[in-house]
């Protein structure tokens, strides 16, 4: 199934994308709406990080177009926000909480300009919002896994983007972070910001997201979860990977009978 | 007053190179340095045979387009190639290094231009080879000045693109992410090391240029908490190695270049120590601690 949008805030036409002539996206062709959710879901080497990537330009494209917003990707740059993996950087970097926040005003900032009391406002605002405020002098080395997670999220914050793209944000976090991320992303949304999550753990996904895209190279679906995230669908996408499938079944059934307290 | 010259010449070339080296440690690209520094030598060369002269700004041209293309070749061979990338740094500067001495050889066998100079500089000669106005008045040595404004020029790129320099060092892809050219800065930043490399090739030569490239920043490194501080703290280091360097040389009566190099590698020997020997220290006390607990 795939639920096209009118007015989508990202539209994705016949994209493809390969690694050494080897293919990682195979034509995907799909619309997002505004102000949601978003999660995308697939098993490990469906492509999901190199959606994300591709949406956002940082990978060279093989086939296809993408639009924010009805417009190519240049001119909305400054409208989209993203959290990499926390792998993806060495966080033995000589800098503190602060200035790893502050680099997400850099867009803005460009060549010349130096920060001013506005730009160092919103930073101490993505601390606050993530609850990192007390730690904003410590250096990143002496961060726990949760808390670096949290940074990455405060930079994102900083750059007032419209649309934030992150990528396993759940990935090894304590549950208190966890917490916090929900509650930012409950926050997000309800502003009307579109947030398009990389996601690998099932249970969560129909607590946590609006909208599922289903990938595994090939997009097997994309819409509002109670529509998409259906036992033929998952068992299409997961493939006869036959552990799975059982937990797909139970995962099925928590889904019906939704344990809400 | 040549003391003074040989010092004030070590430290600015300590200072260039030092800064330059910060990025290039925590981009962890200590070796593309070393490469640049040695990859740039067939582009003097042809500099110098097009040219005829031994014009420093020709000389600039030729090694800053030489080590610009050294650091394309090495992204290529990692990036397309599926080299790693110490393979590919090793496979590019050897086959250019060996490339300038064989053109050296061949070809500039009359003029005074051989590996020997490239290779190990003559810091002692940099105060007898003055720049005299045409009023016969002596305004001090040439290579000070060729080297004090390549110092000004990385001072002035640092400080105006710190920004890029630092996020692109960071986390390059989320740079990329807000419209910052990673490839771009990165381009830039080894053109900066091939234009100080070759400037401070003819006085301080290649060893000593990569000791200052990398030891004081990874000296430098172990202590800092702030990128900021670690600019600063490699520039002091610099500052002291060349100082000491200078005077150990001349009481062994030794090379004054591998003197400063030596000063550089015991000054990161005894940081080092010093950090072992206190982070044992705390453990211990956290573990009386525990142990009191």
């Amino acid at each position: 199934m795939n639920r096209q949008v009118e007015n989508p805030i990202i539209e994705i036409h016949d994209l493809s994308v390969a690694y050494e002539r080897k293919p990682v996206l195979w034509d995907v062709d799909l619309s997002l709406p505004e102000g949601q959710l978003i999660g995308i879901i697939g098993p490990n080497g469906a492509g999901k990080s190199t959606l994300l990537k591709a949406i956002m330009g940082l990978l060279p494209l093989n086939s296809g177009y993408i639009q924010i917003n009805g417009k190519p990707l240049e001119e909305m740059r400054h409208k989209i926000s993203y959290v990499p993996q926390r792998e993806s950087v060495d966080w033995d970097f000589p800098t503190s909480v602060y200035e790893v926040v502050m680099m997400g005003r850099y867009g803005q900032l460009g060549l010349f300009k130096r920060p001013k009391k506005a730009d160092k406002d919103i930073v101490m605002d993505s601390l606050r919002k993530v609850g990192m405020e007390e730690f904003k002098d410590r250096q990143i080395s002496q961060l726990s896994g949760g808390q670096q997670q949290r940074v990455f999220l405060a930079r994102a914050l900083a750059q007032q983007a419209d649309i934030y793209f992150m990528d396993e944000p759940f990935a090894g976090v304590d549950a208190a972070t966890e917490k916090a991320i929900i509650k930012l992303l409950g926050e997000m949304s309800a502003q009307n910001k579109t947030v398009i999550v990389v996601h690998h753990d099932l249970q969560s996904v129909a607590k946590y997201f609006d909208w599922i895209i289903l990938l595994n190279m090939r997009l097997v679906a994309s819409g509002p979860i109670n529509e998409a995230f259906t036992p033929e669908l998952l068992q299409e996408t997961y493939g006869g990977k036959l552990t799975l499938l059982t937990e797909i079944s139970d995962l099925i059934q928590k889904h019906r009978f939704p344990n809400r307290e | 007053m040549s003391d003074f010259y040989i010092i004030l010449t070590g430290t600015l070339v300590a200072i260039a190179c030092g800064i330059l080296g910060c990025f290039l440690i925590l981009r962890k690209m200590a070796m593309v340095g070393d490469a640049i520094s040695h990859a740039i030598l067939p582009g003097i060369v042809m500099a110098f045979l097009w040219s005829g002269s031994r014009d420093s700004v020709t000389m600039l041209l030729g090694a800053g387009t030489l080590g610009v293309l050294t650091t394309i070749i090495i992204e290529f061979l990692h990036k397309k190639g599926q080299l790693q990338t110490d393979a590919s740094i090793g496979v590019t500067f050897t086959w250019l290094f060996a490339l300038g001495v064989i053109l050296i050889s061949a070809f500039t066998g009359q003029v005074d231009l051989d590996q020997e100079c490239v290779l190990y500089g003559e810091i002692a000669y940099v105060p007898l080879d003055t720049i005299i106005l045409s009023s016969g008045r002596d305004i001090g040595p040439k290579a000070l000045y060729l080297i004090g404004s390549v110092l000004i020029f990385v001072i002035l790129f640092v400080s105006i693109g710190f920004k890029q320099l630092e996020i692109t060092s960071f986390d390059p892809e989320y740079a990329v992410a807000l419209g910052i050219s990673a490839t771009l800065w990165n381009y830039l930043l080894m053109a900066f090391v091939s234009f100080t490399t070759v400037a401070s090739f003819e006085s301080v030569g290649a060893i000593l240029v990569v000791a200052f490239l990398i030891a004081p920043a990874a000296t430098a490194y172990l202590i800092s908490k702030k990128l900021k501080t670690m600019i600063l703290l490699t520039c002091l280091i610099g500052f002291i190695s060349a100082i000491l360097g200078y005077y150990l040389a001349v009481a062994l009566n030794a090379s004054i270049a591998g003197a400063m190099a030596t000063v550089c590698g015991l000054i990161f020997a005894i940081v080092f120590t010093y950090i072992r020997i206190m982070s044992k220290k705390v453990t211990k006390v956290t573990n009386l601690e525990s142990a009191k607990a």
